[in-house]
């Protein structure tokens, strides 16, 4: 398949589930409440948007990991010779590995999407739950702390003049995230929380 | 009436299951997919890169990627692919001065200039570095005098002329890693260190991993040849 076409499969579930997590979800989600209940209610369509997102980042950082594997069998891709050349940047063993521990980036983003999937997914089976709060308060600090990396990857990027697509995907799934995580936050700690409809 | 699970228990319990679960079916599925090799120096591994200006005896210095020598698509045995062999060096020790002359034998008996080579070409690379130790102070200038074997240069390489080192002049790429990066992206040790890598950029043979071991022995042993593989249908 088509590296191209292959990349659809993460973004169009970032992208749902970016406009699910913002306000204008409501609006967007609103002919397919009937069909799918977790839609409807404020916070149930955030919890929905945050683990379809999660799922996605989840997704296409094994991808990535993937990838990195492929290249170091001196196999590609989705080499190419624009600036859009993941192998190039995913390949690259100076910029491939955390400067600290050595370790793949997309294994640490599978990992950080799996801790977030579990936030989301026990918050949202159990929303009243006492431990709720702590969780929601978690997955904010840790998509904050992603915007850091974002843009140390981002560094890296224009150092290669390259861009990783699949990377900017998992970056943009770390946003929708945190705009998920953080209106929840805001929800629990407000009177909105069991408001439905 | 028997109860099969407990409908009360803590849905942590079972999301971290779920969620786990996943991450593991992620990995199982790059396991099962992919053969990754580590970048290394070591044999078996990728070499690292090895970028910078290098030297090639005219128009100057230029940009050097050791990528561009590669070849993915090359299989064990294929005498067509192009080998290299990378010489971590330094103008100013006494060692790798006298073993210029070896470099200068091995090169022009294996860069596919020699009618009695039969087998797979070998490039030769310098990369020269300026080691950490007194009176090693190097320069573009040098490495260039040092390569070329130019006399009265008055370019000092280990305390003589450079036009007076060991050898004949060499015709292959001297890269200027005066600054050591390379060197220690490739986690050098000391100079002369030689590595022979095949040409899809998987490295055969250190001399830092093989003690006492020649590098014309190596390319010897590991380099196809024509000769060999008729002999041996």
């Amino acid at each position: 398949m088509d590296p191209n076409l292959q990349l659809m499969l993460y973004v169009i579930p970032t992208v749902v589930g970016l406009l699910l997590v913002l306000p204008i979800g409501r609006a967007l989600a609103s002919p397919f409440e009937q069909m799918l209940p977790s839609l409807v209610g404020e916070r149930s369509r955030i919890f929905s948007g945050l683990i379809v997102t999660t799922v996605a980042g989840f997704a296409v950082s094994i991808q990535t990991l993937w990838i990195s594997s492929k290249v170091s069998e001196g196999g590609n891709f989705c080499a190419s010779n624009s600036v859009f050349s993941c192998d190039d940047v995913i390949g690259n063993s100076a910029y491939n590995t955390d400067p600290i521990f050595g370790l793949p980036w997309g294994g640490i983003g599978a990992v950080v999407f799996c801790v977030l999937l579990y936030f989301a997914y026990s918050s949202s089976v159990e929303p009243n739950a006492s431990w709720v709060g702590s969780y929601l308060n978690l997955g904010t600090a840790m998509t904050f702390g992603g915007f850091f990396v974002i843009g140390l990857l981002v560094f890296y990027e224009l150092e290669m003049e390259k861009i990783c697509q699949y990377c900017t995907t998992a970056h943009v799934a770390n946003v929708a995230a945190f705009i998920g995580f953080y209106r929840l936050r805001k929800m629990n700690d407000s009177g909105e929380w069991n408001i439905e409809g | 009436m028997k109860q099969i699970y407990d409908d009360h228990a803590d849905i942590r319990t079972k999301a971290a299951i779920r969620v786990v679960s996943l991450f593991f079916v992620g990995l199982i599925i790059i396991a099962a997919t992919t053969s990754p090799i580590a970048t290394g120096t070591k044999a078996g591994e990728r070499a690292p890169p090895l970028e910078g200006k290098f030297y090639n005896g005219t128009g100057g210095w230029t940009d050097f990627n050791l990528e561009n020598y590669w070849d993915p698509t090359w299989e064990e045995g294929d005498v067509s692919g192009q080998w290299v062999v990378i010489d971590f060096m330094d103008t100013d020790c006494p060692y790798c001065i006298r073993s210029a002359e070896d470099v200068s034998i091995n090169s022009g008996d294996f860069d596919g200039s020699n009618p009695q080579w039969d087998g797979a070409i070998v490039n030769f690379i310098a990369s020269a570095t300026e080691l950490d130790i007194n009176g090693h102070d190097s320069s573009r200038a040098e490495i260039a005098a040092f390569r070329d074997k130019t006399a009265d240069s008055g370019q000092s390489c280990g305390g003589s002329d450079c036009g007076n080192r060991a050898g004949s002049a060499h015709n292959f790429p001297y890269i200027d890693d005066i600054d050591q990066e390379n060197m220690k992206e490739w986690k050098v040790g000391g100079t002369p260190s030689y590595y022979l890598i095949q040409p899809d950029g998987i490295i055969a043979w250190s001399s830092s991993e093989n003690p006492g071991e020649d590098l014309r022995d190596a390319i010897l042993a590991l380099v196809p040849r024509e000769s060999a593989q008729q002999g041996g249908a």
